[in-house]
């Protein structure tokens, strides 16, 4: 029976740990962060021989409960990748929480569903309207004028849409970035068509700019230095097919209309 | 002046961008503030003469030293703050006439703003990885030898 409890105790702080470790990969924290994080959770159990290793896509956690047992060891698979970095965050203080003991291992497990199950941080439109003032205001610094500030605005709010309606509908992110890229350039091109703004690459360039991979190359740089080499370039290749798409979305925008 | 209107619009630029991102609120401000240091510093690096390349690796070392002093402050993951700090940084225009170049045909200047798009990059990177040497100093991955054996 009290086998039972410990062994029962070894299944909680793996499933707990998992948890956490598949929200912070998901959402878009970096791979060491994962990895230290697990370890410093599994260690503060009190478990030895702790070893964990996480790619892009998936996470491997071992520990040993007791001298002369078997290790108990378990892998998740993650296959979306989400830029959220505030569940990131949460994430991290639930670890740090329970690191310095001040959390049990069922509070715990509670507050990394509740993370789990929270809605975003910052509602749909508020994110569209987001997209549309940073499109505006990259428009600007990159040469552009007053009068391009709004076709920009516009035209980045239409790219920021196509991206996130077309793939809930269709999971395919590649072909998501490349039609939100076509879009985006559309709306921007009639726009300064039809007399709004006078600086035509500012204004596409202004569209694009919510479509930018800033998560996964920073992460990328990050995990490369560390020594991750497998997740680094991983994220490099991300990174650098989303590029691609928006490129080559952007690319038969101007074949097209231009 | 016009150096204070463009810090203005950065400001609010990468404040929405933070919200893309979903950066957690009490990061927002903070993450605006530094896109605005590091925007200050490439164009004061510009305005002394110096190349874009170099004037860039500088503005993103400044990003990333101050969010990684910040971020162990406020207690919050670096990249909610070194992203924002890094964004004004962003070869957009320079990867957008890259790629203009070679839809028309003209790949020599397509390879030119390539070669200088790569290069910006780069240095965005090299700026990012120098504030890590310099917090992580000590605990870094080992490399060839163990002189301390």
């Amino acid at each position: 029976m009290r086998v039972g409890g410990i062994m029962g105790k070894a299944d909680d702080v793996m499933d707990i740990c998992l948890l956490a470790g598949e929200i912070m990969l998901k959402y878009g924290a970096e791979t060491y962060r994962v990895e230290e994080t697990l370890e410093r959770m599994s260690k503060a159990a009190s478990f030895t021989n702790v070893h964990c290793f996480a790619t892009t896509t998936g996470i491997f956690l071992s520990f040993e409960e007791k001298k002369e047992k078997e290790d108990l060891m378990q892998m998740v698979r993650i296959d979306d990748r989400m830029q959220d970095l505030s569940k990131v965050t949460d994430v991290n203080q639930v670890s740090r929480e329970f690191v310095a003991g001040e959390l049990t291992v069922e509070e715990a497990r509670q507050k990394l569903n509740a993370i789990a199950n929270a809605p975003m941080e910052y509602p749909l439109w508020l994110i569209h309207i987001a997209s549309g003032v940073a499109g505006g205001g990259f428009s600007y610094l990159f040469g552009g004028g007053w009068f391009d500030l709004f076709p920009a605005f516009l035209a980045a709010v239409v790219s920021s849409i196509v991206v996130v309606e077309f793939e809930r509908y269709l999971k395919v992110r590649f072909a998501a970035e490349f039609t939100a890229a076509f879009f985006g350039g559309s709306t921007a091109i009639i726009l300064v068509y039809i007399g709004f703004g006078s600086n035509l690459d500012q204004v596409i360039i202004g569209s694009l700019m919510p479509l930018v991979p800033g998560v996964p190359l920073t992460n990328a740089v990050r995990d490369l230095m560390s020594g991750d080499l497998v997740a680094g370039v991983s994220r490099g290749a991300e990174a650098l097919l989303t590029s691609l798409s928006i490129a080559s979305g952007i690319a038969l925008t101007i074949s097209i209309f231009l | 002046m016009h150096l204070i209107t463009e810090l203005f619009i950065t400001f609010i630029a990468i404040v929405a961008f933070g919200i893309i991102f979903s950066i957690p609120k009490r990061a927002l401000l903070f993450g605006g503030t530094i896109g605005m240091i590091t925007w200050g510093v490439l164009q004061s690096g510009l305005l002394l003469g110096t190349s874009s390349v170099f004037s860039t690796a500088i503005a993103s070392l400044t990003a990333a030293i101050i969010s990684h002093f910040l971020a162990k402050k406020i207690r919050i993951p670096v990249t909610a703050l070194s992203i924002p700090g890094i964004l004004p940084l962003v070869p957009g225009s320079r990867a957008y006439f890259t790629m203009l170049s070679f839809v028309e045909g003209d790949y020599l200047t397509g390879l030119e703003y390539g070669v200088e798009t790569m290069l910006q990059a780069g240095a965005i990177a090299a700026g990012l990885v120098f504030a890590l040497a310099i917090f992580s100093f000590g605990k870094g991955i080992g490399h060839r030898y163990e002189p301390n054996r």
